[in-house]
């Protein structure tokens, strides 16, 4: 399947070409937001903690989204394509073939990832990186934790068919805003200290997102204020146990469709 | 089509034919996009999304150096023209929201031929009597109704959530921006679905270019702040100049053109030279892939 997937990406250079460009422009854009706000003679040190907290947030929510997107998307093509029903009588494992759809994309969101670090580098003068190791790990875990709501969402798009790409589309958004995916946590606790309180800290994205950046900037503490071991030990968490429930929400869901008898129905 | 003119069918439509064309593709798009209506919804969300990002971010920057985000702003406006606003925040709001305009013009219509390409119904309509131009108004017509709406409500949610008043001035101005906007948008949507009709792919193609848009029209940032040359070329888009426009109705700033009469100008020359060209281009595409492999190859 992932063989599959990675065939099927390089017959699209067009689309593989616009993912790229696609990437460099929302960053560009979010940094040229960012300049209009910068009073003249800001230190370039501000500057380029800026673009780290723009960049290594963007490409926490890069994979989340792919990975949304990639599950539920390709589990509709099949539904539409009608190649679903017969995949599922084949012997195959299920798990294999969920995480299989999002091995191509993963790997290329890496590679974004890598040189959309080089680029805002580049326009800013140089990006902190310290704990890259641990910041890795935090990163695998997150990845883990995000094929988890995947599943989910794989469960949703059998369910509620073309209304599963709405959701995503919103849910995508929540987590953009709420798990300050391109601006600190600090931003939304100026318009309201509950909005932190009371939602950012209550999503593990959250904490995904908090670790990663605040390692990578080398901040002396996370910023949701739980300190290293218990955003840490959240993110592990979330990559262990996500995924198990994901993909048990996923077998009931799929188990329903299969009674009903609505599991190719789109 | 009852009004077709003649008979043994050569005959050709006449006016009351033509505008039923238009008018029953208008009522099918619009009864399809009823049965969504999350879509409706999520339509008018996106845009104050987009626009809370660069405000928050905005705040953050202002505020690690202990500025206010409104007064910055100003003075960012302020290196490149006389006037300036603190109002960031229906700045970006405005952007968004006719972003929105912009990218679901371009989407419905690029992504009406593409999937009339996968649901092997585009040749049928090849062979219908009616010209493929008013099958193409009657798309257009709902793209714009439904960007409107989009827009509309983007603005007035949006107004709400962030607490500005976008009535307060340039009502009549900012109007007529769109409405004249709307037709170089028009042109653009068919030069766009001449190429969606060419080269098939086109998710991949229009989520690009609505970046490609995003990042000219300035959605999130002045234009001003543009490197020289891609501030020039994003003045001759027709999009950057109804964005301008209309924040520059709105929020009492300076026009990208020098004054409104100068972008209403510009615009008005777009509004002429677009349209015609945009379908020129979408027929000789056509005629090229009738010759070749056929418009329903996909």
């Amino acid at each position: 399947m992932s063989k599959k997937k990675i065939v099927e990406f390089s017959r699209y250079p067009i689309a593989f070409l616009a993912m790229f460009v696609q990437i460099f422009l929302i960053i560009a854009m979010f940094l040229f937001a960012s300049l209009a706000f910068t009073p003249a003679g800001t230190p370039a040190g501000q500057q380029r903690e800026l673009g780290a907290v723009v960049v290594y947030g963007f490409i926490i929510g890069l994979f989340l989204s792919f990975t949304l997107w990639e599950i539920g998307f390709s589990i509709r093509e099949e539904q539409t394509r009608g190649t679903l029903e017969s995949l599922y009588l084949s012997p195959a494992s299920k798990v294999s073939s969920l995480v299989a759809r999002v091995f191509a994309i993963l790997l290329w969101s890496g590679g974004l990832s890598f040189v959309a670090i080089l680029f805002v580098g580049g326009v800013v003068g140089g990006l902190p990186a310290q704990n890259a190791g641990l910041a890795l790990v935090v990163l695998v875990f997150s990845i883990s934790g995000f094929l988890g709501i995947g599943f989910v969402f794989a469960g949703v798009t059998i369910k509620l068919k073309e209304t599963a790409q709405l959701l995503v589309n919103g849910l995508q958004f929540f987590f953009m805003i709420f798990s300050a995916q391109f601006f600190p946590f600090a931003a939304l606790r100026q318009v309201h200290p509950a909005i932190v309180d009371g939602v950012s800290r209550w999503l593990p994205v959250s904490y995904c997102v908090d670790a990663f950046r605040s390692l990578l900037i080398g901040a002396a503490e996370p910023e949701l204020g739980l300190g290293w071991g218990w955003e840490i030990l959240i993110v592990v968490a979330f990559g262990v146990l996500s995924p198990v429930v994901g993909y048990w929400t996923y077998k009931r869901i799929e188990k329903s469709a299969r009674r009903q008898g609505t599991l190719g129905e789109y | 089509m009852a009004a077709a003119r003649g008979g043994f069918g050569l005959g050709r439509p006449g006016w009351r034919a033509k505008a039923d064309v238009v008018r029953t593709v208008f009522v099918a798009r619009l009864k399809i996009i009823a049965r969504y209506k999350g879509a409706i919804f999520m339509e008018s969300l996106i845009p104050i999304v987009f626009a809370a990002m660069p405000v928050l971010l905005g705040t953050t920057v202002a505020a690690q150096a202990g500025r206010d985000p409104g007064t910055v702003f100003c003075e960012t406006l302020l290196r490149a023209s006389p006037t300036c606003t603190t109002n960031y925040k229906l700045y970006m709001l405005i952007g968004a929201a006719t972003f929105s305009v912009v990218s679901l013009m371009l989407w419905l219509i690029g992504y009406w031929v593409r999937r009339e390409q996968e649901t092997g119904t585009l040749e049928s309509l090849y062979l219908a009597p009616a010209r493929r131009f008013w099958v193409l108004a009657g798309v257009t017509a709902y793209a714009f109704v439904r960007a409107m709406v989009a827009f509309v409500l983007a603005i007035l949610l949006g107004s709400l959530l962030f607490q500005v008043n976008p009535f307060e001035r340039g009502i009549p101005l900012a109007l007529l921006f769109l409405a004249i906007g709307f037709l170089p948008l028009w042109g653009l949507s068919f030069l766009f679905g001449a190429f969606i009709l060419k080269i098939k792919e086109a998710d991949s193609v229009i989520q690009v270019l609505q970046w490609v848009l995003a990042f000219l029209m300035g959605v999130f940032y002045p234009i001003t702040l543009l490197p020289p040359i891609l501030r020039a070329t994003a003045g001759l888009f027709p999009p950057t100049v109804v964005t301008d426009g209309v924040r520059a109705s709105l929020l009492d700033i300076g026009f990208f053109y020098g004054s409104a009469y100068g972008s209403l100008a510009v615009l008005f020359a777009m509004a002429i030279v677009m349209p015609l060209l945009g379908y020129e281009v979408f027929e000789l595409t056509e005629r090229r892939l009738k010759r070749r492999e056929g418009v329903g190859q996909y």
